[in-house]
């Protein structure tokens, strides 16, 4: 780390619609803000600016999403605030010192406040031949679209549960590629239930709509109640097996199977909210399945049960996008207010008309995460040998196995079989390791989360370890004989 | 008179590797024997040290502790059932400076007047056996018995051999007390059920840093101090090397196991205690560790570190292991804090076992009361 | 089933963007065309390259998957570096080494 540790008021992880809107609101209340992120600019996942370079064409029309991106974009740079792109967070201390690994080396910050607004990672409930090259994640194909501008592949199938399915078909269709099919978890009654709730954003329920019928008349096959069971490699690109389905995501003994063929498949089971951070910290948790599986505990501010540090946006509960601006600006404002930098009447103020902001929106972003909260018959029907644990090569076999000796919780199971012990510390495989684990009884609860621990993303030494004599390395006395 | 029938000749509080050494020992020789731990077995320091199987940072007068306990190791299938991947391979202790080089002459010394094999080699003959070390080395004591395993194995590897061996392994249980009396002694503990009581002859305390507070439930005040240490472990790498590798002055322990991560170690301190555990590292201590590991073996620079994460580990007055009765109480046995205790620690459990069973051990024990009332250094 | 757009040749989309400068980045010293800016990883993809590496116990091919640094999938060298190349953008004159390539040229 950095030997010269840097106060600031408020440090801010994440650059999405939360962070972003966050450090705006927190700007104008006067706090000394510093907003980081590792990519090179703001945007998050939904607002994916594009690579360094590129440009949108003048002439076209942008759609809403890309012209609240851009604009979040030019207001962060209006504002003045101070932004550290392509920085890492690596660490953080008890004391919410926080290690940031950047372009121009390592440097440590010593923040009054710490506003974590991570977003979410995507889950794939395990199927044979689901770590193949060729097939990616539904947040993957989003972000290969909207910010590569590129397309998942000549003929790709999407398939999973949830709202981003729709999303990334259309988004295939409208860039000028094909889909082979959509395989839906969810059957057409499950969207239409969810209806009513989207009549709070009355926009977005006619972008539904409107993607539908264009799927459908580009020839989309909708297959609702289906699942990929199996992906093969072939000449040419891959053939995907896809089974019926009951409501639990169990294929239906008897059901209907048929094959695809295409060169890309983009699959994505619900989006988990990021947790390492609270973990790391010890902050408290509960497994809240209808948000997207283990949150930090938080009010309705943003506050964790650690003094000082703040949640915003779909990393403390999936609420959806529209809801995590607002979001972010009720955590920057209780930040600026237990900083003392407000007073209580305006926080009071500001406050209440930030939370009927947040209430619409979140409403129908709950609503969504509904949609793609994990499916427990999708996680049983994982087969034995399929691997579970990417990074480790660790199968449902190994899991089951040592569950049945008495492996009761996820950091036991970890000890006992290396699941989670990769680079990725567990953020690909926990929620699905954790839901199998739970099938030998016990709950979710019970099985707990990986114990978090440093370093939040992969260092190398030499990152870490910087320029260096023999002489520079701090020796504590020797050691007894 | 106690109502309650001692169900058992000897209750072990604390499933680490002492405690489940003891425990399988005690049983092998004919004792029913339960084991109770506060979570699962080997889930505290025992699971989550470094594996180092070595002398060379092993205290000398500890070596012929640590020489059995090696083969015990290398051996684990057969007494054990299940290995922890005990892997032989030699040790080097490495000298970057001169006032390294009188250390490692020293502390080899040391450890051959104890009987273990090792000798002062030069720097060309180190970087032979370990071609991956700092062109920087000056010499290196080299010892044949040296080696490595995989901590996080040890706890299934003996709930195995406990089950087989007819041991009650009661995990998730913490002891909140012991009431002593002329038959024996009540472990009184939580459970789900509420609070449970369990009775014996005997009882043991294998409490790692606990011991402290288990011989406070006896009336008896022996300080045990507190180390957290730090470790770093790195993603699968390509080989870069084949011994284990330590520094002259004790603070680096260098391995990579065969699946490729390497564990970087050496007693750097980071924040925690006995009460919330190992909390976090402490950025000074993170970077001299990586510094050092890096500068011992270049090639390591470029690697990628997954995790850090800490233990917790013993030490006494005298930093010499604490093995033998409790003073003052009747049937009470204390095994702990050997220093390097996942090294030596199933032949401490041997020991006690044996000297419970009244057998002759086959190395003396640490006797206990030495430590009554002797301060702690820089307390 | 036709395709709706026959004259989609590459994977690489026309929305209506403006992409940076066509450059030339290698990768195990064989030229890749791309352009700037574009992560290594959607280059490689379009450039029809997918497997990156190969897992560690069970041996089998791995690319690309989460595309937002977390998965740590499509890990490349880039120098002394190895990096998600989800996350290192494309550069004039950038050279980068798939991991057993790195692995086969240390011996």
């Amino acid at each position: 780390m950095a030997e010269d540790v840097a106060a600031v008021d408020l440090l801010i992880v994440g650059a999405g619609p939360a962070g972003s809107n966050a450090a705006l609101r927190a700007r104008a209340c006067g706090l000394q803000v510093l907003l980081v992120d590792e990519n090179h600019d703001a945007g998050g996942q939904v607002y994916r600016p594009l690579p360094a370079g590129f440009s949108r064409s003048a002439d076209a029309s942008q759609s809403a999403e890309v012209r609240a991106g851009d604009g979040l974009r030019v207001a962060l740079r209006s504002a003045g605030v101070d932004c550290r792109f392509d920085h890492k967070v690596w660490n953080i201390g008890a004391d919410l010192r926080t290690d940031l690994i950047g372009p121009g080396g390592s440097t440590s910050w010593r923040p009054r406040a710490l506003l974590i607004a991570t977003g979410t990672t995507e889950r794939v409930v395990p199927f044979k031949g689901w770590t193949l090259p060729g097939v990616m994640g539904l947040a993957a194909a989003t972000i290969l679209l909207k910010s590569q501008n590129m397309l998942p592949g000549r003929r790709t199938v999407v398939a999973g549960s949830g709202p981003l399915l729709l999303a990334v078909a259309h988004g295939i269709v409208k860039a000028g590629g094909e889909v082979a099919a959509v395989v839906d978890l969810a059957s057409r009654g499950e969207w239409l239930h969810a209806l009513p709730s989207l009549a709070g954003r009355p926009d977005l329920l006619w972008q539904g709509l409107l993607w539908q019928a264009k799927l459908r008349l580009a020839g989309v096959p909708m297959l609702y109640r289906h699942g990929v069971r199996t992906v093969e490699t072939t000449d040419g690109g891959l053939r995907i097996q896809v089974d019926e389905v009951d409501a639990t995501g169990h294929p239906l003994t008897g059901g209907e199977c048929r094959t695809i063929a295409a060169d890309s498949l983009t699959v994505g089971h619900g989006l988990v909210p990021g947790t390492d951070v609270t973990r790391l910290l010890r902050a408290r948790h509960r497994y809240a399945p209808e948000r997207g599986g283990w949150i930090a505990e938080t009010d309705v501010d943003g506050r964790t049960s650690i003094p000082g540090l703040y949640l915003a946006g779909d990393g403390a509960g999936i609420a959806g996008a529209a809801a995590a601006g607002a979001h972010g600006e009720l955590a920057a404002l209780a930040c600026a207010a237990d900083l003392g930098r407000i007073g209580s009447e305006t926080h009071l103020l500001e406050r209440a008309s930030l939370l009927a902001a947040w209430s619409r929106p979140a409403r129908v972003g709950r609503a969504m995460a509904g949609l793609m909260a994990l499916r427990d018959g999708a996680v049983a029907a994982i087969a034995a040998n399929t691997v579970v644990c990417r990074c480790e090569d660790v199968t449902r076999a190994e899991i089951d196995a040592a569950a049945t000796e008495g492996a009761r919780d996820l950091n036991q199971l970890k000890a006992w079989t290396r699941c989670g012990m990769g680079p990725c510390q567990g953020r690909t495989c926990g929620d699905v390791a954790g839901a199998l684990l739970a099938l030998h009884g016990g709950s979710r609860e019970s099985v707990g989360c990986f114990t978090g621990r440093a370093p939040l993303r992969p260092v190398s030494l030499a990152e870490v370890a910087g320029d260096y004599t023999y002489a520079d390395i701090p020796i504590p006395k020797a050691a007894p004989l | 008179m106690n109502p309650i029938a001692n169900a058992y000749d000897a209750i072990v509080i604390g499933g680490g590797v002492m405690g489940c050494s003891t425990a399988l020992h005690l049983a092998q020789g004919g004792m029913r024997v339960a084991v109770l731990d506060r979570g699962p077995l080997c889930r505290e320091a025992s699971g989550v040290n470094a594996g180092t199987l070595t002398l060379h940072m092993t205290r000398a007068a500890l070596v012929p502790y640590a020489m059995r306990a090696w083969r015990m190791w290398m051996e684990a299938e057969q007494w054990l059932g299940m290995g922890v991947l005990a892997t032989h391979v030699p040790g080097l202790t490495l000298a970057f400076t001169e006032g390294e080089c009188e250390l490692v002459e020293l502390r080899a010394k040391a450890r051959r007047d104890y009987g273990a094999p090792i000798e002062v080699i030069s720097s060309a003959r180190a970087r032979q056996i370990e071609p991956g070390i700092h062109p920087a080395l000056l010499k290196a004591g080299y010892c044949e018995i040296d080696g490595f395993a995989s901590a996080y194995l040890t706890g299934r590897a003996f709930r195995h051999a406990l089950a087989r061996a007819g041991v009650d392994v009661l995990e998730n249980r913490p002891v909140k007390a012991i009431d002593s009396d002329d038959g024996g002694h009540t472990v009184r503990f939580d459970g789900p059920d509420g609070t449970s009581v369990l009775r014996a002859r005997r009882v043991v305390l294998a409490g790692g840093v606990w011991i402290e507070n288990m011989l406070g439930w006896l009336g008896v005040d022996i300080p045990i101090k507190v180390l957290i240490n730090q470790l770093i472990v790195t993603e699968r790498i390509r080989p870069v090397m084949r011994t284990v590798l330590s520094v002259a002055n004790g603070l680096l322990s260098l391995k990579q196991f065969a699946n490729g991560t390497v564990l970087i170690g050496g007693g750097w301190q980071g924040e925690g205690d006995r009460l919330r555990g190992g909390v976090e590292a402490r950025p000074q201590n993170l970077v001299g560790n990586m510094r050092l590991a890096a500068y011992a073996v270049p090639a390591l620079a470029e690697a990628r570190v997954a995790r850090i994460w800490l233990g917790l580990e013993a030490e006494t007055a005298d930093a010499m292991p604490i093995v033998g009765e409790v003073p003052g109480v009747p049937g009470a046995y204390v095994v702990g804090s050997a220093h390097s205790g996942y090294t030596s620690g199933p032949f401490m459990g041997r020991i006690l076992a044996q000297h419970m069973l009244g057998q002759t051990p086959d190395l003396p024990l640490f006797e206990p009361a030495r430590l009554l009332g002797m301060p702690m250094p820089g307390a | 089933m036709s395709h709706p757009f026959p004259h989609v040749l590459s994977l690489r989309a026309n929305a209506a963007v403006h992409r940076g400068l066509p450059v030339v980045f290698t990768v195990d010293g064989m030229e890749v065309d791309a352009f700037e800016g574009e992560s290594v990883a959607a280059a490689l993809w379009a450039s029809g390259r997918r497997e990156l590496r190969r897992s560690p116990r069970a041996d089998q091919p791995r690319g690309m998957f989460c595309l937002m640094g977390s998965c740590q999938e499509c890990l490349v060298w880039v120098g002394a570096r190895k990096l998600p190349s989800c996350q290192v953008p494309v550069s004039v004159g950038l050279a980068i080494e798939t991991l057993a390539h790195r692995e086969r040229s240390h011996g």
